[in-house]
């Protein structure tokens, strides 16, 4: 997968949130998804996890997991925004 | 009962939790949500009147401010299970960036599975009510039925997706997940 797919998948997912959430956000690469900066809680990005995982695990025909340890041991965590959790999902597909 | 985590408490909903609760149940948020009270003075009244078979908490932050409610209702002994309900973040501005909706899950699970010694949760939630649904899953829970045209909520008459979880999968699932999430926001504060 490349990074450009993964990204689409990503964005996508973020976007999906506006139909729920009271106020819209905007979305791009360097939307901050988590941390001090972010602009979604915990229980949105959950949704974005869920969206992406299946995406991704259909476009790979693999299951991948987002929140494993493989995640969590990153130095750089992959959900600070669209684009590290691009990054990461790249990775996955080596 | 009051429960400690890293990032929010919970606290039993009192009588003065009223007003704010009610402004809460009343927003644009919770239309999913069951038709609750109609004045702050009947949900005030309703406060008072829970029973014991209930566990009514407010999810604060740890500078004490109050950011949602959830609960653990129909609390059978006997049979070891209870319902998780009535959770709501009121304060979607107020949580972001904190993972405030798993902590207080992983806190309300930690009473019904290893303070009640629970063998089951379960809940309902509406069809429609997509993120919810999502986000129980996500968190381990099973969809076991689904009981149709079961709430009307804005006009529409809407399935009940019934869910339940466990207390080995809240082990070998759940817990795992949610201590994942959590710990993923301590390192991005550190």
């Amino acid at each position: 997968m490349t990074k450009e797919e993964a990204l689409r998948i990503v964005i996508g997912a973020v976007e999906q949130l506006n139909d729920e959430l009271d106020a819209p956000i905007e979305v791009g690469p360097h939307t901050k998804l988590f941390g001090a900066d972010a602009v979604i809680d915990s229980l949105s990005l959950v949704s974005v996890i869920v969206d992406v995982e299946m995406e991704v695990s259909d476009a790979m025909g693999k299951p991948i997991s987002l929140t494993d340890d493989q995640a969590m041991n990153q130095t750089v965590s992959p959900f600070t925004d669209p684009d590290a959790l691009a990054d990461y999902i790249v990775t996955l597909a080596d | 009962m009051q429960l400690q985590g890293r990032f929010v408490d919970l606290r039993p909903l009192r009588p003065d939790d009223a007003e704010l609760t009610y402004r809460w149940r009343t927003s644009a948020r919770a239309r999913l949500l069951n038709d609750g009270a109609s004045t702050v003075a009947q949900q005030e009244a309703w406060i008072r009147n829970r029973p014991a078979s209930e566990l009514n908490f407010i999810i604060c932050r740890k500078d004490a401010v109050a950011v949602g409610m959830l609960s653990l209702v129909g609390i059978d002994k006997v049979n070891r299970h209870a319902e998780t309900g009535r959770f709501l973040i009121g304060d979607e501005d107020g949580v972001r960036g904190l993972p405030a909706a798993v902590e207080a899950m992983k806190l309300l699970y930690g009473i019904a599975f290893d303070t009640l010694g629970l063998v089951r949760i379960y809940g309902t939630i509406a069809s429609e009510n997509r993120r919810m649904i999502k986000w129980q899953r996500y968190l381990g829970m099973r969809e076991e039925g689904r009981m149709r045209r079961h709430y009307f909520i804005d006009g529409s008459f809407q399935d009940a997706m019934m869910l339940g979880l466990l207390v080995e999968e809240y082990r070998a699932e759940a817990l795992p997940r949610m201590n994942a999430l959590i710990g993923m926001a301590t390192g991005a504060q550190a």
